[in-house]
């Protein structure tokens, strides 16, 4: 590689950096280092001059190594990158040096500390700059396709929206129908609107939708590949009808000979062997369900349409899709562990659901509400709300939020057409929060529907009623009232599907084994994985509203993912760097916060797209054969030995800090002014987990006192566990260092979050005055850890 | 003290009190606002207002309650129901504007028809069908009158027999003076 | 000339006529005609006979409203309770016309009619609009500077407030800006709007109870070093001065806070006699005179 030829470049900042760091001095004592061809000072590096100086003195000096002193790199650094660029500089050969946040601003008052701390920041970053090579971000083409899985009104209006700016989708339904849950419902809540209504032409648009390909009867087996290059094998089960074929005439229906349970009446009405689910159906076309069917040939021999395969089987195939949605939404959670409630005991006890379906003009019994004991007229209905939810003991222990809301809606509706029919409403908290809920609520009290406060203890069946035990605790007094049906509200659980689903797409679940967010506030649509989102339920229950909103919000995502056609993939990424030393012991799969890693002959491969660049992989390494591209193990002993080499301070602070939340919190203590000890010296990294022993007994031998790790938080961090991974192994490092006579105070780790900037200075203080106590390490100690190192590097 | 059992078993001890409420009610006061009712929350703004309620066992947001439930004698045997003073706060601040005090006169009214009542407060009454008002003139109040210089009558019933008269009349009307000569008599 | 009917109702007339007399005093000063409501009855009383029988309540209350329209005036009182039970009848019976019907049917038994052409003003009305604090400010002739007031609205010259119409009920104004405008000064104290406690039948029923309301609203004044407290109702003045006698006797509680009426305090202001307005017919002495230098 050719020689470098360092510029190093300083900004007065208008005297925020000169009023503190002398840069004249910081000029003389860089342009005597080996290899610094170029020192120069300026009012406001980041002006036109500024840059202009800069760019001339490549040109002029014929630069290829750029060192910029001057405020966060946060700030600047893309604006120098692009002007270095510009005269053919690689961004891997630019070094920005954070001398005003985390410097000038820090150590007002302190002029000789903040100087000797540029200084000697400035030689780090120029030693590091001459250790790099040049890095050149991959591209790889994403493919303009969407898998959504779930058709229920989420998954219908993700597939709708992504559908509608071109792009294809591929809807992957498991019933023979799509429609969902909502599909069974007469109206919906607060508005009232017919469900049917505003349902079914959005059916409708899916079949007509040319963007759109839709699967029924489909389950997604196996999904390989890369973020925008996905390849999803599906397995379809046979229909028995040719969708194509079957115009949906019925004679199939009305011959056959076969009646079995309705699992769209959730088991309260009866249909045939071959059926349609519901009239308005999407494919409006009949099923064959062959766990019942005889293959008696009846329906066969009387379609007009030749439609029907009885010997039809299940398939098979594969599309490739650049992102996709998961919409699998819920279910009711299993009440038979709640004896107290009798379902499943006593027919007069129904779930929320069934109520749907008895209410619905189109269900079992035409809309008519009666005993399903003995066909017998309801007069009066309890419901139970949070019955399994918001307990810990058998149920879940969140709220499932519909709940009140739609019993307060099924009760309202049926006060609407039968008179006199009493309801009242057994609840714990009556929770309406949501737009027009309360008032929602309130015109259902007006109605005259009676509301409870105090969990039902138990139901007694009596002949065909049922006798409810509960608290008025309004009135602290225990209440019993007699029903002729009991509405039971179970928590709402995510679709069991997604357990087996998230191993296949490799997205976590919570706790309650709904889809973890990336971020429960502001990344809610986006799972852990990139280019796959959830929408509707499965990340947690609630409203239609909500899912709705959810589904477009995940397919914008989805659009925004592949619109960009290719993808650029950042350069900074672990690789495998020593291949011969690798024997495949998986150690560094094991620390992946991505699963990027696997092995492939007998030696490890690291994808390059799915790697996040966090350096967790590469302590990991017992043969020390990763390497991170960006901060390579060879920048890094050189920005360490940089800093530290030649420095005239006393007390020399290493402080490793993690480089995006703990980084900024840096940033912000320097925007306020506040000011800590000029020891603390940063150097940046993707996380503190990319730390070897070894680094760090390299700065003790090279002259450091002490060393700090200030790491993001787990779920707040960009890296997940890499950052969980970083305090177990520095905590372990503690132990490590007490055999080199180093003491294990000598090493602090914090995590950071961003508002804690202001202990930062605590911290800062807490950590210089130990180390001061403790006073420098002494020579010997530090020859002794350099001769064990280099002894270790032999061997 | 009330000496009632805990247990409330809905519809066989219990009847549609407010229905009744309601119905009475509407004679003097819009049936859309009294029936406000429904609609509380038993969040206890009325009771965490209530100037009695601190001094009493006079709990208006559990009266409201028991309202709701149909507890129809209970709350009209319960004499803490004659400790509200009337004074509108509870009724001012009721955030579904549940007509509480309204509501407190209403049941009132029917603790009264049904013979829940206290002896000053028939006096009082029987007063006012005598006299056409609620206090008698003592001779210490002639006196006062003619001390401040005013009638020594009041320019009242008390000077106008036949307006009295015409007070008598209308009590007689309304079927209030029945109701109160009835309970004078049952002591 | 402005003219009202002025309606007694019965504390004022049957107890403390001194409110009567400094009434017809004061509105004279102001050349308010003040007409006597001959015939007139118990208002009756809001919260006790409305909380016997409401229709009969009403009925009796539309009879007196009528007195009112025959001559042609709308009425005035000093009592807040004749307010509630005439301002609320007035309201309900404007509002709706089948309960004027029905109410009107009775009526006829005795040859009258109310057609809600004629209501009923607080007298707090007729000093705030017909009057007006600034014509109230400039007709003052004894300033009472130096005096504190803690003053007591009662509960039914504003509440219900969507049916009395005078604003908040919560933060009101009216009787401090008088205060102020006489030269008194309004001294804030934590349980101003507490009521008297004698209200809802609750004075005949439990006097216990009315009592320790009284004695809570009276300490409270105490605690503020006030001079004296003021009201606009013929009832609260009741409770207020015959409850202090009662709380001596009964629980051996002291307070000796003077009691005066709005119509009172503005007599003294406009150079009245102060007894003709009867302050000395109250149980607890004016010890404020002291101060003002009118005794």
């Amino acid at each position: 590689m050719e020689k470098p030829r360092v510029g190093v470049f300083i900004c007065e900042c208008g005297g925020n950096i000169s009023d503190v760091v002398d840069v004249k001095k910081v000029v003389k004592t860089a342009s005597e280092w080996e290899n610094v061809l170029v020192a120069r000072h300026y009012t406001y590096m980041c002006s036109k001059p500024g840059v202009e100086l800069i760019k001339q003195s490549i040109k002029k000096r014929e630069l290829n190594r750029i060192v910029i002193a001057c405020c966060t790199p946060k700030m600047h650094r893309k604006m120098f990158e692009r002007n270095v660029g510009e005269e053919g500089i690689n961004p891997a050969f630019l070094e920005i040096v954070n001398v005003r946040e985390q410097c000038s601003w820090v150590h007002h008052g302190d002029n000789e500390g903040a100087t000797q701390k540029a200084i000697d920041l400035i030689r780090g970053a120029v030693k590091k700059v001459e250790n790099a090579v040049p890095l050149h971000p991959g591209k790889m083409p994403v493919k303009p396709a969407v898998l959504v899985i779930g058709g229920g009104i989420a998954g219908i209006t993700a597939a709708l929206r992504v559908a509608e700016a071109g792009i294809k989708v591929y809807l992957v339904e498991k019933e023979p129908t799509i429609g969902g849950h909502m599909a069974k419902y007469a109206k919906v809540f607060p508005t009232l609107d017919c469900a049917q209504c505003i349902l079914t032409p959005k059916m409708g648009d899916v079949a007509e939708n040319p963007n759109i390909e839709l699967f029924t009867l489909a389950e997604v087996k196996a999904v390989e590949g890369v973020p925008g290059d996905f390849k999803v094998k599906i397995k379809l089960k046979p229909r028995g009808v040719d969708v194509e074929k079957c115009v949906g005439c019925g004679a199939c229906n009305r011959v056959c000979p076969v009646e079995t349970v309705s699992d769209f009446d959730e088991g309260l009405g009866k249909r045939k062997a071959i059926y349609i689910p519901f009239p308005q159906a999407v494919p409006s076309a009949y099923v064959i369900d062959f766990d019942s069917c005889t293959k008696c040939g009846k329906c066969a021999e009387k379609c007009p349409r030749k439609a029907i395969n009885l010997e039809d089987t299940e398939k098979e195939i594969e599309i490739n899709v650049g992102a996709i949605i998961v919409a699998t939404g819920f279910k009711l959670f299993d009440l038979s562990d709640y004896g107290e409630y009798k379902y499943g005991m006593h027919p007069n006890v129904i779930t929320a659901l069934q109520m749907e379906r008895l209410m619905n003009v189109a269900g079992p019994t035409s809309g008519a509400i009666v005993r399903p004991s003995d066909g017998g007229e309801v007069k009066k209905i309890g419901y139970i709300l949070c019955a399994g939810s918001r307990d810990t003991n058998k149920g879940k222990p969140y709220c499932s939020r519909v709940c009140c809301l739609y019993a307060t809606k099924q009760a309202l509706m049926m006060r609407e057409f039968m008179e006199g029919l009493d309801i009242w409403i057994h609840y714990i908290d009556l929770r309406a929060a949501g737009r027009r809920y309360e008032e929602f609520y309130k015109n259902a009290q007006i109605e005259g529907v009676k509301y409870v406060r105090g969990k039902v203890s138990e139901i007694i069946p009596d002949g065909d009623q049922l006798i409810v035990r509960a608290e008025d605790t309004m009135l602290g007094r225990p209440i019993e009232n007699k029903y002729d049906l009991v509405v039971l509200c179970p928590p709402i659980v995510p679709s069991p599907d997604i357990t087996k689903l998230a191993e296949i797409l490799k997205i976590p679940l919570d706790e309650d084994g709904f889809v973890l967010e990336k971020h429960p506030k502001l990344d809610p649509v986006a799972t852990k994985r990139e280019g796959i989102f959830a929408c509707g339920v499965i990340t947690g229950p609630k409203d239609i509203q909500t899912s709705v909103s959810e589904a477009e919000g995940a397919a914008a995502k989805a659009i925004n993912f592949l619109i960009q056609k290719e993808k650029i993939i950042e350069p900074n990424k672990a690789y495998l760097a020593v291949p011969e030393k690798c024997d495949a012991c998986g150690e560094c799969i094991e620390v992946c916060p991505t699963e990027a890693i696997s092995i492939a002959s007998e030696k490890v491969e690291i994808n390059e797209i799915l790697c996040n660049g966090c350096g967790a992989c590469i302590p990991a390494c017992p043969k020390e054969a990763l390497d991170l591209k960006g901060l390579s193990e060879k920048q890094l002993m050189a920005e360490i030995e940089g800093i530290l080499t030649g420095s005239e301070s006393e007390i020399k602070i290493l402080a490793f800090v993690e480089n995006e939340i703990a980084y900024t919190a840096l940033d912000l203590t320097g925007v306020a002014r506040l000011s800590y000890p000029s020891s603390i010296r940063v150097i940046p990294v993707p996380s503190t987990s990319r730390l070897k022993l070894k680094h760090i007994l390299y700065a003790f031998a090279k002259g450091a006192d002490g060393i700090m790790f200030l790491e993001a938080p787990e779920h707040e961090g960009p890296f997940g566990k890499a950052h969980a991974i970083a305090e177990e192994r520095i905590e372990n490092y503690k132990f490590d260092i007490e055999d080199y006579d180093v003491d294990s105070i000598r090493l602090w780790f914090s995590k950071v979050y961003v508002p804690d900037w202001r202990k930062l200075v605590k911290v800062f203080e807490t950590f210089d005055r130990m180390i001061k106590d403790e006073g420098p390490i002494e020579q010997e100690v530090r020859e002794n850890i350099l001769k064990q190192l280099s002894q270790e590097t032999d061997t | 003290m009330d000496s009632t059992k805990p247990l409330i078993k809905i519809d066989e001890e219990t009847s549609d009190f407010i229905a009744e409420i309601l119905e009475k009610g509407a004679q003097i006061f819009p049936k859309e606002e009294l029936e406000r009712i429904l609609t509380c929350i038993q969040c206890g703004t009325c009771y965490g207002s209530c100037p009695s309620g601190r001094i009493t066992a006079y709990h208006v947001r559990v009266i409201m309650r028991k309202a709701q439930l149909g507890l129809k004698e209970e709350v009209l045997k319960d004499e803490n129901l004659w400790n509200c003073t009337t004074c509108y706060t509870c009724q001012e601040r009721c955030p579904r504007e549940v007509e509480t005090t309204d509501t407190i006169r209403l049941i009132r009214n029917m603790a009264f028809e049904a013979g829940y009542v206290k002896k000053p407060h028939l006096i009082v009454s029987r007063n006012f069908i005598e006299t056409g008002h609620s206090i008698p003139l003592r001779d210490e109040d002639k006196e006062k009158r003619k001390r401040v210089g005013v009638s020594e009558i009041p320019p009242t019933t008390l000077t106008y027999p036949e307006a009295l008269k015409e007070v008598q009349t209308l009590v007689e009307a309304t079927g209030f003076k029945e109701k109160v000569l009835k309970l004078l008599e049952e002591g | 000339m402005t003219k009202y009917a002025f309606f007694l109702g019965c504390i004022a007339p049957l107890r403390y006529p001194g409110l009567e007399a400094a009434t017809k005093r004061v509105m004279q000063h102001f050349n308010i005609e003040l007409l006597d409501l001959n015939g007139a009855s118990c208002c009756p009383a809001p919260g006790v006979f409305g909380s016997f029988d409401l229709w009969n309540w009403l009925v009796v209350a539309a009879r007196n409203l009528s007195l009112g329209e025959s001559l042609n005036a709308d009425l005035t009182t000093i009592c807040n309770g004749c307010y509630a039970t005439l301002q609320e009848a007035w309201h309900i019976l404007k509002e709706d016309p089948s309960k004027r019907r029905r109410v009107n049917e009775v009526l006829s038994k005795i040859n009258r009619n109310y057609n809600a052409k004629t209501g009923i003003k607080h007298i707090i009305e007729v000093f705030a609009n017909d009057i007006g604090i600034d014509k109230i400010k400039s007709s003052v002739e004894k300033s009472l500077e130096g005096l504190k007031v803690a003053v007591h609205y009662g509960c039914h010259f504003l509440k219900p407030r969507k049916i009395r119409g005078h604003g908040s009920s919560e933060k009101p104004h009216i009787l401090e800006d008088i205060v102020t405008a006489l030269g008194a000064e309004p001294v804030h104290y934590k349980e101003k709007l507490l009521c008297c406690g004698a209200g809802g039948g609750v004075r005949a029923g439990n006097l216990d109870a009315a009592l320790e309301i009284t004695a809570r609203k009276l300490a409270s004044v105490k605690e503020a070093g006030a001079d004296c407290i003021l009201n606009p109702c013929s009832f609260c003045h009741f409770q207020f001065d015959r409850g202090q006698v009662e709380l001596r006797e009964r629980k051996g509680i002291e307070f000796n806070i003077p009691v005066i009426h709005l119509v009172q305090l503005v007599g003294l202001a406009m150079g009245i006699d102060p007894k003709s307005l009867g302050l000395y017919e109250n149980e607890i002495p004016p010890t404020y005179l002291d101060k003002l230098g009118l005794r």
